[in-house]
Order: structure tokens, then C-alpha cells, then sequence
């Protein structure tokens, strides 16, 4: 989807005065699309868009006007006609869906079969012979996730739908079953050979023939000296990911983009190394026969829990990872103890608060790749047996020794993929409490009682200084609400903003006269992504934004916004505003940071760029506690 | 990925008589020149997969190339009873099949013969008998011979239940 239509975007233009370190404020680059777009409804010159930055935002906010307008039946009012790229977008997509098996991404002109059920995934052959044991109904119109609707919850405590339940379900499926036809979101791991090593739905051994199927296409492909990456039959993509011997595939009904698509399968790909090492190639070579299931036995909770984070977990697509919010000093506490016990050979030692990081520290040169935070932080809160280990653990010391607190600890061999995919180290992993746990990575496999010791030290540090009971705080309380974005945050002004963690309702607070839920100028949410830190920080939830569902729909917006702007082949872009009848959505790319924002639909456009601009400053007012910094150096 | 231990195995079927199994659909063999269907059986106390790639009676065999056959545990050669030529090219499959699969002992590899189509004309159009088909096989290190009629579904289920223990066996030895 190299859309050259998400043109909402100023081209780069190296001339471009905002190139700055200090970029210029958003209002500035949108200012003469404000002034002029409203007053102009004949289609504009086609100037070309390497005129001045403005300029070609104004003349793409025309073209895009025309074109949508047709589609624009009842909602909105003066503005919304003039900004609905997305909508423009939608009807290219939709016509591209009708074409059936069209090109790959290679160019390739798969010569096959001409109708979408002969691809096999949606073929006539089980309309007829399929049962489905029942299952049908669940089924129908049910998303990928089993997602109890939780929307009475209480906003900001989790970000992760706590309805969710790990593991592997309709075991009972294959691909006869029109229920497990029917899932919009199927991840496939399978041998060259075409054994089934890895299904999220249905018993691998089931679909053993749907494997090969998909072998047969990789190969047929491969053996006209050419690969195939992306499929589309219908309203599905079909996803491959070739790594050495191991295929990966997806098929999806969700009208996410390709480039995500395949950076799941990646992430996935990565899990798999995480456990295993890249070495499980070797076996491979040796013996083609070679059945990998047996060494991932056991692990289908840590897929499935990776695969439903990519509709709650902005890292799996934004390449970052998420402090959680303390007190600087705090942090400081936290990160000193670490250090010192990297120093004492220690690779990284890190300690994290569910999928937040809270302090994390490297030995000399070491480096950890975002990815491989969270495809760790993973692996750990996933697998029951760390955090089993500590509730057994502790009410049998109990039992025995009063003066025992807790003493339960794992130590397991794990494999950073971006690290060094060849090698295991090992995780000492302790849980503080049942969110707060500590991991100590080393190359040796006998440190177990260094690290030990290692925890002994550190526990004692963050208990002295009270890390762990500000870490239980900073649950509760949450991050930055939108609610609470001050309404001048210049300095110039001499207001202050608000720090995180101060009473929520205390009188500087300002509300605007906005009407309505959401923050001032029907801010709904943002995420901010600090390019040099490879940190981001995520605005809480809140109402309208709440509950799972509006969650996943929110973040596959901004996925897609993420692979517009990343889109190699229309080059980098800085800004882009998008209307549609979910969201105001509006991204801003600076050489600092990423700003993804999104409003109430109806949010007038002027305001929603000034409010970014506030959001921006805001967070830079408060950096010291949402983000981690001067960390051990990070360099990748 | 499931806790209990179950056997997967990939079985390639070869020759110039299509149509082996009731179960295969036809589906995809005339595009990627194969078929495949699941298959899963109970020996001793082992529950075993059969993932079954019939690739029989392509004359586009060539073009499935080494891929296909990459992996395979079992072979099955089929040749149809009322067809001299089919039964001719028995060696050319074999030979085929050790080239591009390249097992780590093509002795002991496990292979199996199927004569199908047995139910045609009542067995009156019958050209290859069942003494010169098991004279081939035991020229071919004793390799299991099975009359079969896949329309009948005859003996079918009997063939796949050997050819399953026979590559169970060949594992094992390997495994050792």
C-alpha cells in the first residue's frame, strides 16, 4: 500500500527552514493551509510538491477535497469537506481489495488460479463438508481476540485489557471448520518441509495440509527465482516471511497495512529466536525431517499473549519501549543500584512494572534493542512459571521462616535477537510483587547465585528508598491524562505545568470551555516517541477511548499513520492530518520526536494543531519523569 | 505444540496414477502441482499425522523441484494396474524421488508400492500382474506392495497404516 494518495504530507524539502533541530511549531506549518483552504473550492494548480512546504499542503488539501467530496454524503460541515484523506484512501484500498491475486510486492504475476478460493484460505471446499463442532456461532462477526467487553473499567489503571485470557483456544478447529475460516487474524509457523510448527488457531497437527499448502506456494514461487510476500485474495492479505528454514505466514481480514503485517511476523519470528536461538537452523540442516514443536512445547501462551499485544501495545509497532511515570529522584534511586550492579558483570540488569520500564542499565558497550525489551518483558510475563514460582515460593517460606519476605527467583536461558540471535544468556527474573519484577541478564550460565545476591542488593536499595511502593503509586495514578494538558505551557508565560503524580483535581488544572469528554480542543489521545531516547509515552485512556475495542481501533489508526509516514517509497514526511468519521488524526515527525494525535471527528483543525503543539511542550516539561534519561548508552 | 507427544510425517506420493486417496479434493495440483490431505492414525499408542502430498500423476513433476520433497519421511509409488507405462516409470520415480530428496540413506529409506485402480472393468483390463509387481519390489530392497482401488477405497487405509509404521521404524533407527 505505497499510497501516494496519504499526501496530507508536506514533501521533505531540504530547504525546508524546519529542518532545525528546534522544529518550528505545528501551527506555523499548517498556518497557510488554515488560511487558504477554506476560501478556495476550484481545484488549485497541480503545483509540484517541492515548492515551498506550505504551498504543497495547500495543494493536496485541494486535490484531496475533490476527490472525497463525492463520498461525502451527510457528516460534517465546511471542514470536514476539506480534510477526509482517509476516506480517499479507503477507496483506493477498496478498489484494490476487488482485484483478486494481484501482484506481489516483488512484481511478481503469480500465474494461478484466478478466484480467491483457489488460494485455499477461503475455498468452496468447506462451505459444503465443513463442521464446525459447534463453534460456528462464536465465530460470527467475533474478532481474532476473545474480548470480554470491559468498557465499565476504570480508565488509566491498565493499559492491557485485563479480560484477556492467555493461551491457545478452538483447539478443536482446522481449516474445515468455517469458524476457524472465519478469524480475521491467523499466524502460521511452519518448517520448509511444511510441518506445522506454530498456528494461533486450531491444533497444528489438524492443519498439518494446510501447511503444506503454504509450503507448496512459498516454493512454487521460490522455484521460479522469485519470493513471494504478500497476497491479497479478497478482503485478505496473505503475509510470508521466509527466515532460513523457518516460514511464516499471516492472513488477515483487518486491513492493516503490509509493512505491519509483516513486522508482527518479524516480532514473532524474534519470539521464536528468544526461546531458542537462531542454532535451531542447524538442526534443520542436519536433518530436514527435523520437528521443531517438541523444543517449543509448552509456549503457545507466549505467542498468543505477543500476538494480542499488537492491538494494546503501541511498542510493537513504534520500535520503543514506555517508562513508567516516577519521580525523577526516583528513578535516579532505581537506576544507581542497577548500575552498580552492572558493574559487576552484569549485562543489562532491568526492572520493569508490567510492560513499563522503570529503570534499566547496561554493561559498557551493551545495548538492548526496544524489540528485544518487549519481546522479553514477554517471554517473562507470559510463562507462569516466573510468576508461579513466586507464589509458591513465598507461602512455603512462610510456612517455615517468618523472616522470609520473598525469596522465589527464576533462572532461565533466553536469546536477544537483536543482541546476538546465535546465543543464549541467562534471565535471573524476580518478581517483587505481582507486577514489579527485576531481570539480571548474564552470559553465564552459572551466576545464579551472583544474581542472587545481585537481587539481595537491589531489593534492599528499593525498599530503603521506597521505589517500589512510589512504582505501586504510579500504577494507581496513572501517567499524563489528557484532561490535565495545561493550556499555555510556554515558559514565557510563566506557567507551570502540572507535575505527574500531583493531586488530579487540584486547581491548576484548566478546563477549557471545551464541551464535551476528552481533553481541551476534543483531544482524545496522543502518543508521543522521543526519536533519540527510543522511548515513547502514551497519554492514559480515557472516555471515549476506553475499553478494549475502542483501543484496538485507536491504535491500528495510528499503525497505519506510523506506515504512511514511514513509507520508504514517498519518503519521509512531517506532517499529515487526517479526518474521518472516527477520528481527527494528526501526526507530526520532527528529528526529536513522532506526535500522533487524535481527536473528537468534529475537532476544528486550527485548534487541534495548536493543541499538538501544547502536548509537545508539555511533555518536554515533564521528561524528567515519563522518560528514562542518560541511560547507559544506548546505541543502535 | 501441544504437550503430548504426537509424530508428524510428511508422505510424498509419485507415479503416473493420480487420484490415490478419496479424500483429495483435486484442488490445487493442477497450480503447485500437489495435493494434500490429513491424515491421523493410531499406532500402538502413538498418535500419528500422515501429511500426505500427493503430487501423482503430474506430468509437471519437474517443475515441483527439490522443495517439495524436502523433509519427506515416506514415499509412496503408485502405478496403475490396467497401464503397462505407468508401471515402467516405477524406476524413474524412484530414482527421482532419491535424487531430489536426498535422504541421509537412501537403503533404508522408507518406500512403499501401491498397484490402484484394481476395481476397473472388474480386474479384466489388468495388464501388469501382482507376481511382476512384487518381483520390482523385491528387486527395490523388499518394499511393501499394496493392491488398492482408491474408488473402492480398498486397501487403502491398510497401505498408509504400513507405510505410517514403516517411517515410525525408520525414525527410530535414525533417532538411535
Amino acid at each position: 500500500m505505497s499510497s501516494d494518495l496519504s499526501s496530507s504530507t508536506s514533501g521533505d524539502d531540504p530547504a525546508d527552514p524546519n529542518h532545525d533541530s528546534a522544529p518550528k511549531t505545528l501551527e506555523d506549518q499548517f498556518a497557510s493551509v488554515a488560511l487558504n483552504v477554506p476560501e478556495n473550492d476550484a481545484p488549485a494548480s497541480q503545483e509540484s510538491l517541492n515548492g515551498v512546504a506550505n504551498g504543497s499542503l495547500t495543494d493536496n488539501n485541494h486535490r484531496t477535497e475533490i476527490e472525497s467530496n463525492e463520498r461525502q454524503g451527510t457528516a460534517g460541515g465546511a471542514e470536514e469537506r476539506i480534510e477526509s484523506n482517509l476516506e480517499v484512501e479507503e477507496v483506493r484500498e477498496s478498489v484494490e481489495r476487488s482485484v483478486v491475486w494481484t501482484r506481489t510486492i516483488s512484481e511478481l504475476e503469480v500465474e494461478g488460479p484466478s478466484s480467491p478460493s483457489s488460494s485455499g484460505y477461503a475455498g468452496e471446499r468447506g462451505s459444503t463438508s465443513a463442521s464446525s463442532g459447534g463453534s460456528g456461532i462464536d465465530g460470527m462477526g467475533e474478532d481474532e481476540i476473545q474480548e470480554v467487553r470491559n468498557d465499565g473499567s476504570i480508565d488509566g489503571v491498565s493499559d492491557s485489557p485485563a479480560s484477556w485470557v492467555p493461551g491457545k483456544r478452538h483447539l478443536d478447529e482446522d481449516d474445515a471448520s468455517i469458524s476457524w475460516r472465519k478469524r480475521k487474524k491467523h499466524f502460521f509457523i511452519l518448517s520448509n518441509s511444511g510441518k506445522p510448527i506454530y498456528s494461533r488457531y486450531g491444533d497444528e497437527h489438524k492443519l498439518a495440509g494446510f501447511s503444506a499448502t503454504l509450503q507448496a506456494i512459498i516454493s512454487f514461487v521460490e522455484n521460479g527465482g522469485d519470493r513471494v510476500k504478500l497476497v491479497r485474495a479478497g478482503k485478505h492479505q496473505v503475509v510470508f516471511l521466509v527466515k532460513g528454514p523457518i516460514y511464516l505466514v499471516c492472513i488477515s481480514c483487518t486491513e492493516e497495512p503490509y509493512e505491519s503485517l509483516r513486522g508482527q511476523l518479524e516480532l514473532i519470528y524474534g519470539q521464536m529466536i528468544l526461546i531458542l536461538t537462531k542454532s535451531v537452523n542447524r538442526c534443520f540442516e542436519k536433518n530436514p525431517k527435523f520437528d521443531m514443536t517438541p523444543l517449543l512445547g509448552g509456549t503457545d501462551v507466549v505467542f498468543s499473549s505477543l500476538i494480542h499485544s499488537f492491538s494494546w501495545d503501541p511498542a510493537t509497532f513504534l520500535h520503543a519501549y514506555t517508562c513508567l511515570p516516577l519521580a525523577y529522584a526516583t528513578r535516579q534511586a532505581a537506576g544507581a543500584i542497577l548500575q552498580d550492579v552492572a558493574d559487576s558483570g552484569v549485562l543489562f540488569a532491568i526492572l520493569m512494572c508490567k510492560h513499563k520500564v522503570v529503570s534499566l542499565v547496561g554493561a559498557q558497550k551493551a545495548s538492548l534493542h526496544p524489540d528485544d525489551m518487549l519481546l522479553l518483558a514477554n517471554f517473562v510475563m507470559s510463562s507462569e512459571s516466573f510468576r508461579q514460582a513466586t507464589l509458591t515460593m513465598l507461602s512455603l517460606m512462610s510456612c517455615f521462616d517468618d523472616n522470609f519476605t520473598s525469596t522465589s527467583e527464576s533462572f532461565s536461558p533466553i536469546c536477544l535477537p537483536r543482541y546476538n540471535p546465535m546465543a543464549f544468556l541467562y534471565a535471573y527474573v524476580h518478581y517483587f510483587d505481582v507486577d514489579t519484577y527485576l531481570m539480571l541478564l548474564t552470559t553465564s550460565s552459572d551466576a545464579f547465585y551472583h544474581l542472587k545476591d545481585c537481587r539481595i542488593r537491589i531489593e534492599m536499595v528499593l525498599l530503603k528508598s521506597n521505589v517500589l511502593s512510589e512504582v505501586q503509586r504510579s500504577m494507581l495514578d496513572g501517567g499524563m491524562h489528557v484532561e490535565d494538558l495545561p493550556m499555555d505551557p510556554s515558559p514565557r508565560s510563566g506557567y507551570l505545568s502540572p507535575h505527574l503524580g500531583q493531586p488530579r483535581d487540584s486547581p491548576e488544572r484548566f478546563r477549557e470551555s471545551y464541551v464535551g469528554i476528552g481533553g481541551p480542543a476534543g483531544l482524545w489521545h496522543f502518543i508521543y516517541r522521543s526519536i533519540f531516547l527510543d522511548q515513547y509515552v502514551s497519554s492514559e485512556l480515557s472516555p471515549p477511548i476506553n475499553g478494549p475495542r475502542q483501543q484496538k481501533r485507536l491504535y491500528r489508526a495510528y499503525q497505519k499513520l506510523y506506515a504512511s509516514m514511514h513509507d520508504r517509497g514517498i519518503g519521509p514526511h512531517k506532517t499529515q492530518f487526517r479526518r474521518d468519521e472516527n477520528y481527527v488524526l494528526l501526526c507530526w515527525v520532527t528529528p526529536d520526536f513522532e506526535l500522533y494525535a487524535a481527536f473528537d471527528p468534529l475537532a476544528d483543525k486550527a485548534l487541534a494543531i495548536k493543541t499538538c503543539n501544547r502536548v509537545s511542550q508539555w511533555v518536554k516539561d515533564v521528561e524528567n519523569e515519563i522518560f528514562l534519561l542518560g541511560a547507559s548508552p544506548f546505541s543502535w | 505444540m501441544s504437550v503430548r507427544r504426537r509424530t508428524l510425517l510428511k508422505v510424498i506420493v509419485l507415479g503416473d496414477s493420480g487420484y490415490v486417496h478419496k479424500k483429495f479434493s483435486q484442488q490445487y495440483k493442477a497450480t503447485i502441482g500437489a495435493d494434500f490431505v490429513t491424515k491421523e492414525l493410531q499406532i500402538d499408542d502413538k498418535l500419528v499425522t500422515l501429511q500426505i502430498w500427493d503430487t501423482a500423476g503430474q506430468e509437471r513433476f519437474q517443475s515441483l523441484g527439490v522443495a517439495f520433497y524436502r523433509g519427506a519421511d515416506c514415499c509412496v509409488l503408485v502405478y496403475d494396474v490396467n497401464v503397462m507405462k505407468s508401471f515402467d516409470t516405477l524406476d524413474n520415480w524412484h530414482e527421482e524421488f532419491l535424487k531430489q530428496a536426498n535422504p541421509a540413506d537412501p537403503r533404508t529409506f522408507p518406500f512403499i508400492l501401491l498397484g490402484n485402480k484394481i476395481d476397473v472393468d472388474g480386474g479384466n483390463s489388468r495388464v501388469v500382474s501382482e507376481k511382476k509387481a512384487k518381483e520390482w519390489c523385491a528387486s527395490k530392497g523388499n518394499m511393501p506392495y499394496f493392491e488398492t482401488s482408491a474408488k473402492e477405497d480398498y486397501n487403502v487405509d491398510a497401505a498408509f497404516f504400513c507405510i505410517a509404521k514403516t517411517a515410525l521404524a525408520n525414525e527410530r533407527e535414525h533417532d538411535m
